[in-house]
């Protein structure tokens, strides 16, 4: 099970709004921190709804949380 | 390590305990060549009851040691709540997913030992070796899940 082909931004926005903590965010999107864990190192793609619910958490939209690199240009 | 992945822990030793007790009380009988019915539906019997009480029992109290646990490491109560998220889910359903066709190896390796002349209560024993070894291939697998990420 190698990395994820979805990426995100995650750590980067949990940084912009106050170094929220991965507990912190785990508890309002409805996950447990090890599932924050296993998105933010790329392990694990979460559900369209959990994507949106993520997004909803930084207010922004889903594109600029989740975006999708496949193995081929991520490599390029 | 999560809640699930100490509850899967517990649920494994446990699971690795009661094949080794099968083990240790059906290997002697085999070397004997002492197949005894009356001997074998007790050896049975006590498996598989201690096999559902044990996951029942295992269960409730790694949750009332996790919260004890947990009680003093932050030095206050707090309702606990284990959340079973989608990726808990999804690597569950992976975890059963391993033990059925451990299972069903293990079924049809049973039937095999019947067809080439071993008697009935061989194939038995095989088939609930097989089935305490399905759930021991689930619990490993979900626990390897768990470190590679889901």
């Amino acid at each position: 099970m190698g990395k994820s082909q979805v990426r995100n931004n995650i750590r980067k926005l949990r940084f912009h709004h106050d170094e929220m903590t991965q507990e912190q965010l785990a508890k309002k999107a409805g996950v447990t921190r090890q599932t924050i864990i296993a998105m933010e190192g790329e392990k694990y793609s979460p559900s369209l709804e959990l994507a949106f619910r993520i997004a909803r958490v930084f207010g922004v939209p889903l594109e600029e949380v989740f975006y999708y690199a496949p193995e081929d240009e991520a490599e390029s | 390590m999560s809640y699930e992945e100490k509850n899967i822990t517990v649920s494994l030793v446990s699971h690795l305990l009661i094949g080794v007790y099968y083990l240790a009380n059906l290997l002697p009988m085999i070397q004997s060549g002492e197949l005894v019915a009356g001997r074998l539906y007790v050896l049975w019997a006590i498996v598989i009851a201690v096999n559902i009480v044990v996951n029942i029992i295992g269960s409730i109290l790694t949750n009332i040691l996790l919260t004890i646990v947990e009680t003093i490491r932050s030095g206050k109560y707090e309702d606990p709540q284990f959340i079973e998220d989608e990726r808990d889910k999804l690597i569950g359903l992976k975890g059963i997913r391993s033990s059925y066709i451990t299972f069903s190896i293990g079924v049809l390796l049973s039937v095999f030992a019947f067809i080439f002349g071993q008697p009935p209560l061989m194939m038995i024993s095989l088939i609930v070796l097989f089935s305490i070894l399905a759930e021991i291939i689930g619990d490993v697998s979900k626990i390897y899940l768990y470190r590679k990420g889901g």
